[in-house]
């Protein structure tokens, strides 16, 4: 069997193609930008060149005189429609249009409308602003931040977790080390650009756009337009892409429906690659200082994680990561704190794993370290400081099988034969190093709701508002139908994508699986009850059976004594063409407003550390040998070995890619991903892939995926943790444990460059 | 699933047409100059005039009445309806655009639409047999899970044909050196890989 | 992007003709409203990005001499069209034969799909990779004379520390370029004031007070076939290229070496630099250095620090003068040890 389709082992389902596979090897999987529309207008942006101040004056007139100019959407043109808000499906609370006050580079200040795209980009560009500017704050270290505690300013961010007394326990601690780390600004760059396209049939607007969301985007785009929820569709069918890049809604997308208003036509309009970087989201650039203090025999006594992130004037966006790394050891006692620091600058978001991938970074960046400190090998560190409860409110793990995975990569990397010794391994002219690292992602589920209906002929329907950002969904809740109803996959169509469709939550914090899973397990086996009911029956083909002798499968309902029957049989035996099921699921420990707040596109998470019987979080440990060349310094990484256990594993297919997927980022945030800013001006300046710059294939040798068996049915009906977001938290680290290793240097900033090393 | 009430459709792009017919969004500036730009090529050009250009795609012939600015990308999504080239940077950065040229891999945004007057362009939707089996390459990418998201796939999978028939495809590390102007935001390349060597030899028959 | 008419000329000669018609001698060849198109891969990029305002293209691919699609090699040396792709260059068995550093500086710059498309002679005229040169809003000399430098006091870990200037410090991101001016190619051109030769030592102008005027080449110039002389030992040559991910970006730092050797000794060395320089970069003080000189570690740590005596570090590209000498150290031991 090849790499790609991993045997299944224990509670792991097939390793099914991807149900949308064909579509996208053929060009018909039609991204939002791709669907045809006729009569459309092409919308360009023009943007800010200043981070801060006033626009004075708007210069118009040369755009205006392109030929095949429309309309051009301003200052003004947005007053009848409500800003923005921030939170849940709102990026920002800056209304671009809706003031002249500048708070970031690349804010909007006008849209061109235009009869092709090149007039309407021949027009953007001629746009002229003129501004009042001030002097804006860039980054930490600039003149003018704001520093603010984070705790409370996001409804995921209650507190500041903490246990014990840490100032005593460090105090005496016979081993410790204090030290400070830091991660970049860093952009999404999902491949497919943005876009919104709207256009208006009577009063009814549908936008075409890459979404994770489109039922809060529905309820926040009426929101702000005005209008009835019931009158905005989202359409979102296949999306290239996203990382929490298209999680909340942008304010260009009520821009363009405005403009498709006043034309009467519908708008098309594409965001470019550099001017992404300013008007979506971005990863926060974090700073960390951490103190750990341990007995000689390598256990944790003492742990604080302090952090720091970048946010922007208006909005509080919290990163927030000290729930997990304050939970992931045996501490003994942990102390933590996390700040916001308030810049001229556009308001960050969430970006895969957005908490963990700095934070655990940070933590286990200070893990090796300690290890060091201690004249311990990393993984035994890790080994003695497994904890049985969580040290925060001392509850039990739903299940946490971080030492298997320890075990089993460090088995397949082979981490026996590392010689501990700094710069001990060569080959040739290459420095040889070898790290790893935990990784930690909260298990969480939302309310999701689904429709499926069984027909006559065997052909399954199944409808969720969730979203194909290249997870696999559309495969894995197909799978779920399939085995619930006996039907063979390609007999399931699964739509998606739609905000037409039932509600499912925000396609985030890897909750996807788990809450589509548990919609569509109900909903079939609703239609399982109606069948088993009518086989059973009295006179029925299985009358006298129970429901628990009976199973589906091959288009039979099947009992326990060998006796079937068709269900196309039971279907017309019940005088019916299908059966159609709708259900609403919602976790346990669900408030009795979850469903409505799910209609309402704000639907709460339940899991991670909210819940009061247990913590659910999945693991993984990963290894990494890196080559550093003796001369020049360039630091590749040849291997990479991932361990990872995640409860149920719907498909081992996609599992693996997406796992695969998560190493791989987590080698780009070590060694290449930055947004670079100039201080001065609190600008982006490397707003395109030329200059920001993430893995290519040359980059990826060898890399292994090994999928931990782990049974956990207290996480979810499906028994699912997420593992979207799991696989690049901890890469970063093993990648600066391996540098270590490698050549002596502990490198806390990153990403981990040249530079670093020539020094 | 999901398609507009207004929507055009793609059979029709499969014909040879003037712009118009199919992209309504290029019609109403280009039709009032179609007179114009059919005049002989001997007349001086002006600024903004439209330039009818003829290309054959999938073997199919299209004429296209063109801005001259109109990339060769947007002369394929906007103009000749086919958008399964993916438009990623824009500026030859990503490699989502990779078409066949007279059989040779290019980046379909850094080339103006009318430098390609009577040349063979072959984007995504031209692969697969006409009875619907898919070119190697393309069940490859499907049997190794080489994508996720699929939005780089079409111009992973032309970047790929085109790296085979160059003869760059001849050993694991030779593939991912010359896959490397195809950026994979999911980073599926393992997978590419794999899919690669898998077709590499149906595919230099092919 | 500006609109533009698009022009075919059949011929050299109707090319020159059409461009001096809208071109005067004072333009620069990047800044005439009629401009040459090839590959596009530079222009159209730049086109797009409103850094080139042509308002007019003459496509270069339909002239009719076929000399200019074809790569001659002889007795004399290889003589390079200016229309071959670098990509078939790069693939040439010969070219890859007898000049391994140009194959190399070829195949490890770009893509694949940019190989194909980018001519040669586009690609030596390539424009830099500034981050404010690229984006209009930010102040760039090379841009719009007088108006600033926004690199100099900013993020310029991309930038040149060699043959920079107060009014520039944007580096050259060819890599073709830094073979060509080690092997003392001839850069062949053809305009309304006729055809002539440039040493490629010549072709590309440091910045100096005028970093707007990039070339010694005139706006209706054409660069016809690119020339390198025989250099039989030149079969011991090599294109190193650092950069931080394994492909598809700019150096870092490079170097083009080929090496004479008497056994260990060297007769004659040649030595560019690329990604840490204003324009191709030949390093003459590091090749004097080496002559008559055995090549070691010792021998080739003191050719780097010649290399790089006369660098410039700004705030952020500092390492690049360590960088660059540690490549032209490795390069040339790993010339040194191939097998030629």
């Amino acid at each position: 069997m090849d790499a790609a389709a991993p045997r299944p082992k224990e509670n792991m389902g097939e390793p099914l193609p991807r149900v949308d596979a064909r579509l996208k090897v053929t060009g018909q999987a039609h991204y939002p930008a791709d669907l045809p529309i006729a009569n459309i207008a092409y919308g360009a942006l023009a943007t800010s060149s200043i981070a801060k101040g006033k626009v004075t004056k708007l210069r118009l007139d040369d755009a205006r005189a392109v030929p095949g100019l429309l309309d051009i959407v301003t200052y003004g043109d947005m007053d009848k429609v409500d800003k923005p808000k921030f939170g849940n499906s709102g990026a920002t609370s800056i209304g671009p249009l809706h003031d002249r006050t500048i708070f970031h580079d690349g804010q909007i200040v006008a849209l061109a409308v235009a009869e092709t795209f090149e007039a309407a980009e021949e027009a953007a560009r001629l746009i002229r602003a003129e501004y009042e500017e001030e002097k804006p704050t860039a980054t930490f270290d600039s003149p003018g931040t704001a520093t603010i505690p984070a705790a409370g300013k996001s409804p995921l961010f209650k507190e500041d977790v903490k246990a014990g007394d840490f100032d005593a326990a460090y105090a005496d601690a016979a081993v410790k080390i204090d030290q400070r780390y830091s991660t970049p600004t860093q952009h999404h760059n999902p491949i497919e650009l943005f876009s919104t396209t709207a256009f208006w049939e009577g009063d009814q607007l549908t936008v075409h756009e890459p979404s994770q969301n489109v039922t809060g985007w529905k309820v926040e785009l009426a929101r702000q337009l005005k209008i009835d929820p019931a009158k905005v569709r989202i359409v979102s069918p296949f999306i290239g892409g996203a990382f929490g890049s298209k999680g909340p809604m942008t304010p260009r997308t009520a821009i363009v429906a405005v403009a498709a208003k006043r034309l009467g036509r519908p708008v098309r309009c594409v965001t470019s690659r550099m001017q992404a970087f300013g008007t979506q989201t971005y990863r926060a650039e974090t700073r960390h200082r951490i103190r750990i203090g341990a007995g000689r025999d390598g256990h944790i006594t003492a742990f604080a994680h302090e952090g720091w992130e970048v946010t922007s004037r208006p909005d509080p966006y919290v990163v927030g990561g000290t729930s997990a790394t304050g939970r992931m050891y045996d501490y003994g006692s942990v102390l933590t704190h996390v700040s916001l620091v308030q810049a001229d600058r556009n308001t960050p978001g969430y970006m895969r794993s957005p908490p963990e991938t700095p934070y655990v970074y940070a933590l286990e960046n200070a893990m090796d370290e300690m290890a060091v400190a201690l004249g311990m090998d990393p993984v035994e560190f890790r080994r003695i400081n497994e904890p049985k409860t969580e040290p925060i409110g001392k509850k039990p793990f739903s299940s946490r099988s971080l030492i298997r995975c320890y075990d089993e990569a460090a088995e397949a990397f082979g981490w026996a034969k590392r010689d501990p010794k700094i710069g001990a391994m060569r080959d040739g002219e290459w420095l040889v190093g070898m790290g790893c690292a935990t990784a930690i992602y909260p298990t969480a589920v939302a309310p999701c709701a689904a429709r499926v209906r069984l027909t006559v002929d065997g052909d399954v329907r199944l409808q969720c508002g969730s979203h194909e950002i290249g997870t696999g969904v559309r495969t894995v809740a197909g799978q779920m139908a399939s085995e619930r109803l006996g039907v063979s996959i390609d007999r399931i169509s699964v739509e998606m994508g739609d905000s037409s469709l039932p509600p499912a939550p925000v396609s985030g914090g890897s909750i996807s699986t788990a809450s589509v899973c548990s919609a569509v397990l109900m909903a079939c086996d609703a239609i399982r009850t109606k069948l088993y009911a009518a086989a059973t029956a009295e006179g029925g083909p299985l009358a006298g059976s129970h429901n628990e002798e009976l199973e589906l499968a091959g288009g039979k309902i099947v009992a326990k004594s060998g006796a079937s029957a068709k269900v196309e049989d039971v279907l017309k035996a019940m005088q019916v063409g299908a059966i159609e099921e709708y259900a609403e699921f919602a976790p346990k420990g669900a408030t009795p407003d979850a469903l409505k707040k799910l209609y309402a596109g704000t639907p709460e998470f339940h899991g991670g550390d909210q819940d009061e019987d247990s913590v659910k979080y999945a693991f993984g440990a990963e290894f990494v040998e890196v080559r550093i060349n003796r001369h020049t310094r360039e630091i590749r990484v040849p291997r990479i070995v991932g361990a990872f256990a995640a409860g149920r594993i719907m498909n081992t297919r996609t599992a693996r890619s997406q796992l695969m997927g998560g190493m791989i980022w987590g080698i780009g945030q070590a060694l290449q991903e930055a947004t670079e800013i100039d201080r001065r001006y609190a600008r982006y300046v490397n707003r395109d892939l030329q200059d920001y710059l993430v893995p290519v294939n040359a980059d990826i040798k060898d890399l292994q995926v090994i999928l931990v068996p782990e049974v956990d049915p207290a996480v979810n009906p499906a028994g699912v943790k997420g593992l979207g977001e799991l696989g690049n938290v901890g890469t970063a680290a093993a990648v600066a444990s391996a540098v270590y290793h490698a050549t002596g240097k502990r490198i806390r900033d990153l990403p981990i460059r040249i530079e670093q090393l020539l020094v | 699933m999901s398609q507009p009430s207004a929507l055009s459709t793609n059979g029709l792009s499969r014909r040879k047409f003037m712009a118009g017919t199919v992209s309504a969004a290029a019609a109403a500036p280009l039709l009032a100059s179609r007179a114009e730009a059919a005049t002989p090529v001997a007349a001086e050009p002006k600024l903004r005039q439209p330039v009818v250009t003829s290309l054959r795609i999938n073997e199919q012939p299209y004429e296209l009445s063109l801005d001259t600015r109109t990339s060769l990308l947007d002369a394929l999504r906007d103009h000749a309806g086919l958008t399964g080239t993916k438009k990623g940077c824009d500026h030859g950065q990503c490699g989502a655009c990779t078409v066949l040229v007279d059989g040779k891999r290019v980046l379909s945004c850094l080339s103006f639409a009318v430098m390609n007057e009577g040349k063979d362009i072959t984007t995504v939707e031209g692969l697969a047999s006409s009875d619907g089996k898919l070119h190697p390459m393309q069940q490859a990418f499907i049997d190794h899970d080489a994508f996720q998201c699929g939005y780089c796939t079409p111009g992973q999978i032309l970047s790929a044909i085109g790296c085979v028939n160059e003869g760059h495809a001849e050993s694991e590390n030779d593939i991912r050196e010359y896959m490397s102007g195809n950026i994979c935001r999911c980073a599926a390349y393992p997978n590419i890989v794999a899919a690669i060597l898998q077709a590499r030899d149906e595919t230099k028959g092919a | 992007m500006r609109p533009f008419v698009y022009e075919q000329p059949a011929d050299i000669s109707a090319a020159v003709a059409i461009a001096s018609r809208f071109t005067t001698n004072d333009d620069q060849p990047t800044r005439a409203n009629a401009q040459f198109i090839a590959g596009g891969t530079n222009l159209a990029d730049y086109m797009k990005l409103g850094v080139a305002e042509p308002n007019r293209l003459l496509d270069l691919n339909r002239l009719k001499e076929s000399g200019l699609r074809q790569i001659r090699v002889t007795d004399d040396g290889i003589r390079f069209g200016a229309l071959v792709r670098m990509g078939e260059a790069a693939d040439h068995a010969e070219v890859k034969r007898r000049y391994p550093v140009i194959a190399d500086s070829l195949r490890l710059a770009a893509s694949g799909q940019i190989r194909n498309m980018a001519s040669l002679a586009g690609n030596i005229l390539q424009r830099t990779r500034c981050e404010y040169f690229r984006e209009t809003s930010w102040q760039c000399n090379k841009r719009v004379p007088g108006s600033g430098c926004a690199a100099m006091e900013g993020f310029n870990r991309q930038h040149a520390v060699l043959g920079g200037s107060d009014a520039c410090i944007a580096t050259y991101h060819g890599d073709f370029a830094q073979a060509l001016i080690a092997l003392d190619a001839v850069v062949h051109a053809e305009g309304s004031r006729g055809a002539r030769s440039i040493p490629f030592a010549k072709l590309h102008r440091q910045p100096g007070d005028t970093p707007h005027i990039e070339t010694d080449l005139a706006a209706d110039e054409i660069i016809t076939a690119i020339a390198v002389p025989a250099v039989p030992w030149a079969r011991r040559s090599l294109y190193l290229k650092i950069r931080d991910r394994e492909s598809y970006a700019f150096a870092l730092a490079s170097a083009a070496v080929a090496l004479d050797l008497d056994g260990e000794t060297v007769r004659e060395a040649r030595i560019a630099l690329g990604g840490v320089a204003t324009v191709p970069w030949r390093a003459g003080a590091a090749e004097q250095s080496l002559q008559g000189k055995k090549l070691d570690e010792t021998s080739a740590e003191a050719a780097a620090d010649a290399a790089f005596a006369q660098a410039q570090p700004r705030q952020h590209n500092a390492f690049k003068i360590e960088l660059g000498k540690r490549t032209l150290v490795r390069a040339l031991l790993e010339t040194r040890d191939m097998k030629a």
